[in-house]
C-alpha cells in the first residue's frame, strides 16, 4: 500500500521543476536575443554607411539590403526553435515529478519516459 | 516568469501522455563541424579584410569551394536528423495560438537554415570577388552577416545538448 498524493506539495514540486528549467533557459534566450538585435542593428548601420559612401558597390547593394530581412526572419525562427527546446525540457522535468509522485503513491516503480 | 510558468505547466500536462521530442537530437559532429567552419570562415575574412581584386581571385578560389562545400554538408547533416513527431508540434502550436501566441512554424531546423544563408553569403562574395573584387567595406559587411548567422546556428546546436539526457 502506497501513500496518498499530497496535492499541495506536488503542485509546489511541479512549479519548482518548471521554474528551474525556465529560469536557466530564459537567461540564455535573453542573451542570444540581445546579441542578435544589436548585431542586426549594427549590420543595418554598416550597410547604410557603405551604400551612402559608395564603398558597397551596386553589385552587392541589393543583396545586403535583402539579407537584412532574411537575417531578422532567421533570428525569429531560431528563437522559436530555442523556445521549443525549453518547452520540451520543462515537460520532461515535470513528467519526472509526476511519475515519481504516482510511483510513491502506488508503490509501483514506473519506468522513466524515454 | 509567472506568466510563462502558467503557460508551461498546463502545456506540459497536455503533452504528458506523449513520449516524443519537440526538437531534434544533439549531434556532436554537427556542433564540432560548426566550430571548425567558424574558424575557417574567420581566417578567410582576416585574409581578405583589406579588400581584393579580381586579378588575384584564383588564389582564393579553392578556399571558397572548400568553405561552401563544408557549409552545405553541415546544413545537410543538420537537416537530415530524424524529426520529432509533427502531431506533437501541432499540439504545442495550437495550445499557444489559443492563448494569443502565434508561431509561424515552418518546420525548418534553425541551424540548417542559418547554415544555408551562410553558404548563400559566401557564394555571393565569391561571385563578386571573381567579377570585380570586393572592397574592404564589403568584406566587413559579408563578415557581419556571416557572424549573425553563425551565432544563430551555434546557439541552437549547443542548446540541443539537453542536460541529463
Amino acid at each position: 500500500m502506497g501513500v496518498p498524493i499530497d496535492i499541495s506539495g506536488l503542485v509546489d514540486q511541479l512549479r519548482a521543476a518548471a521554474s528551474d528549467v525556465a529560469k536557466k533557459d530564459i537567461s540564455v534566450l535573453k542573451g542570444f536575443s540581445e546579441r542578435q538585435i544589436k548585431a542586426i542593428a549594427q549590420q543595418a548601420q554598416l550597410v547604410a554607411m557603405g551604400i551612402a559612401s559608395g564603398q558597397i558597390t551596386e553589385e552587392t547593394q541589393e543583396f545586403f539590403l535583402d539579407s537584412l530581412k532574411t537575417m531578422a526572419q532567421s533570428f525569429a525562427n531560431t528563437l522559436q526553435g530555442l523556445a521549443k527546446v525549453t518547452i520540451e525540457k520543462v515537460w520532461n522535468a515535470m513528467v519526472g515529478v509526476l511519475w515519481g509522485a504516482i510511483g510513491t503513491a502506488t508503490g509501483i516503480d514506473i519506468p522513466a519516459l524515454a | 516568469m509567472k506568466r510563462l510558468v502558467g503557460i508551461l505547466i498546463p502545456l506540459t500536462l497536455l503533452l504528458s501522455a506523449c513520449a516524443a521530442r519537440l526538437a531534434p537530437s544533439y549531434d556532436k559532429a554537427i556542433a564540432d563541424g560548426l566550430v571548425a567552419s567558424s574558424q575557417q570562415l574567420m581566417t578567410h575574412f582576416a585574409a581578405t579584410s583589406a579588400g581584393t581584386t579580381a586579378s588575384s581571385f584564383a588564389q582564393r578560389d579553392a578556399t571558397y569551394s572548400s568553405l561552401i562545400g563544408n557549409l552545405d554538408a553541415l546544413a545537410l547533416q543538420a537537416k537530415s536528423r530524424p524529426s520529432p513527431k509533427v502531431s506533437v508540434s501541432d499540439k504545442v502550436n495550437k495550445y499557444l495560438a489559443e492563448r494569443g501566441i502565434n508561431l509561424s512554424d515552418t518546420g525548418e531546423v534553425p541551424s540548417a537554415a542559418a547554415l544555408e544563408q551562410i553558404s548563400i553569403t559566401l557564394t555571393k562574395m565569391r561571385d563578386v570577388d571573381k567579377k570585380q573584387g570586393v572592397t574592404a567595406f564589403e568584406v566587413a559587411a559579408f563578415k557581419g552577416q556571416v557572424v549573425i548567422y553563425l551565432d544563430q546556428a551555434l546557439t541552437y546546436e549547443n542548446f540541443l545538448e539537453r542536460e541529463g539526457l
